[in-house]
């Protein structure tokens, strides 16, 4: 059986890659220094392929047909997006896909009573183009992409995305290959595309989302990270959270997870962080 | 204004969606942007809206929050997207105007 050997989730906001010199000097060697720390993480759990959760970013799902997950089976994959190239300044990449696991977690989801749409073509942008560009920069561990509906209300329920993250694991675990996987959330935190809150960011909320998950207590974070207080803290983009409430439900019953980084960053508009989850908890 | 308030079968959100995905689409856009609106069934509020870059108004008629910045980096490019770049400048001043 497939064994989960790392579950992780941070920020992919594109300033990171785009634009991080106007940054401060102090912000961009925090994140410079956290995102090395997760790709030491992930490295670390020497992975064989990674199943990845970030918010589709309506530039897959069509509004006449929004699934709450579509999970990616191709072979291989190809980014950035030719809209999204110059914005994210990330070099054309490819990374293999793989496809038999892909399907199978289509099924076996499926048996658990949650319909996964699935898709040989995905276009990606900041969701997988950034933490690839930091976490494996040469582009050497396949990757199965999973896009998700996480700004297009109706949202999934908190509870709908533990319960997918709890499936996706035990659906991972009877595969019966013998590859090492691990879970990558992306997206979040604090953040406001399109709205009021553009050129800000929620420091309060982030550090309190943090600590909760640090508590270990998931039934309180399903609970009181509601998506009315994600929308609070940032309308259009910080219910890119709802992404780290499956990895949340695939590391495991009240695992706790611990902060790598947290930069509130304004120059880049998103509270920019990450969390690794202690699977021996 | 907010994910709550975007009207989904509003024909302009089906020309953002559909605009940066095809790069034939984007180059038609910048040169025949009416015969675009016309050919999508853009209403007459937002064709005025999207030809001004009013990004209030598109909010307004529930254009969802993620494509205003996308509206503004049509018209002032994508590239280099810091805070006082032309596309943010832009998406400032027109949604964050004094008083507000």
């Amino acid at each position: 059986m497939a064994n989960i050997v790392a579950v992780i989730a941070l920020a992919h906001a594109p300033g990171v890659t785009g634009w991080l010199d106007k940054a401060p000097q102090s912000q961009q060697d925090e994140l410079i220094r956290g995102y090395a720390a997760m790709a030491k993480r992930l490295a670390a759990a020497k992975p064989d392929v990674i199943v990845g959760i970030a918010n589709d970013h309506l530039l897959n799902f069509q509004m006449e047909n929004i699934p709450d997950w579509c999970v990616g089976i191709a072979d291989r994959w190809q980014g950035p997006a030719r809209w999204f190239q110059d914005w994210l300044n990330v070099a054309d990449y490819e990374v293999a896909g793989h496809r038999a696991l892909a399907r199978h977690i289509v099924r076996g989801v499926g048996e658990q009573g949650i319909n996964l749409a699935y898709a040989d073509r995905l276009l990606f942008d900041d969701n997988w183009s950034v933490p690839l560009k930091f976490l494996t920069p040469r582009y050497d561990v396949p990757l199965v992409p999973i896009h998700m509906n996480c700004v297009m209300p109706p949202l999934p329920p908190n509870e709908r995305c533990y319960a997918f993250g709890q499936a996706l694991t035990k659906v991972i675990q009877a595969w019966p290959g013998n590859e090492r996987v691990a879970i990558m959330a992306t997206g979040g935190l604090s953040h406001d595309p399109g709205g009021p809150k553009y050129f800000a960011v929620n420091e309060a909320f982030d550090r309190w989302f943090l600590g909760l998950l640090g508590e270990a207590d998931h039934a309180r974070v399903l609970r009181e990270v509601t998506h009315e207080r994600m929308i609070a803290a940032g309308d259009g983009g910080t219910s890119e959270l709802l992404a780290w409430l499956v990895a949340m439900g695939a590391a495991g019953a009240d695992t706790r997870a611990d902060t790598l980084f947290y930069v509130p960053s304004v120059p880049l508009r998103c509270g920019m962080g990450g969390v690794a989850w202690r699977l021996s908890a | 204004m907010g994910i709550l308030q975007t009207d989904k079968t509003l024909p302009v959100n089906r020309l953002i969606f559909d605009v940066r995905r095809d790069s034939a689409l984007l180059q038609r856009f910048h040169a025949d942007l009416g015969g675009v609106m016309a050919d999508y069934g853009l209403s007459v509020a937002e064709q005025a809206a999207l030809r001004a870059v009013d990004l209030k108004a598109l909010a307004a008629l529930g254009v969802h929050p993620y494509f205003l910045p996308q509206v503004a980096r049509l018209f002032k490019g994508g590239g280099y997207n810091h805070n006082d770049s032309a596309a943010a400048q832009l998406y400032a001043s027109k949604m964050l105007a004094p008083g507000d």
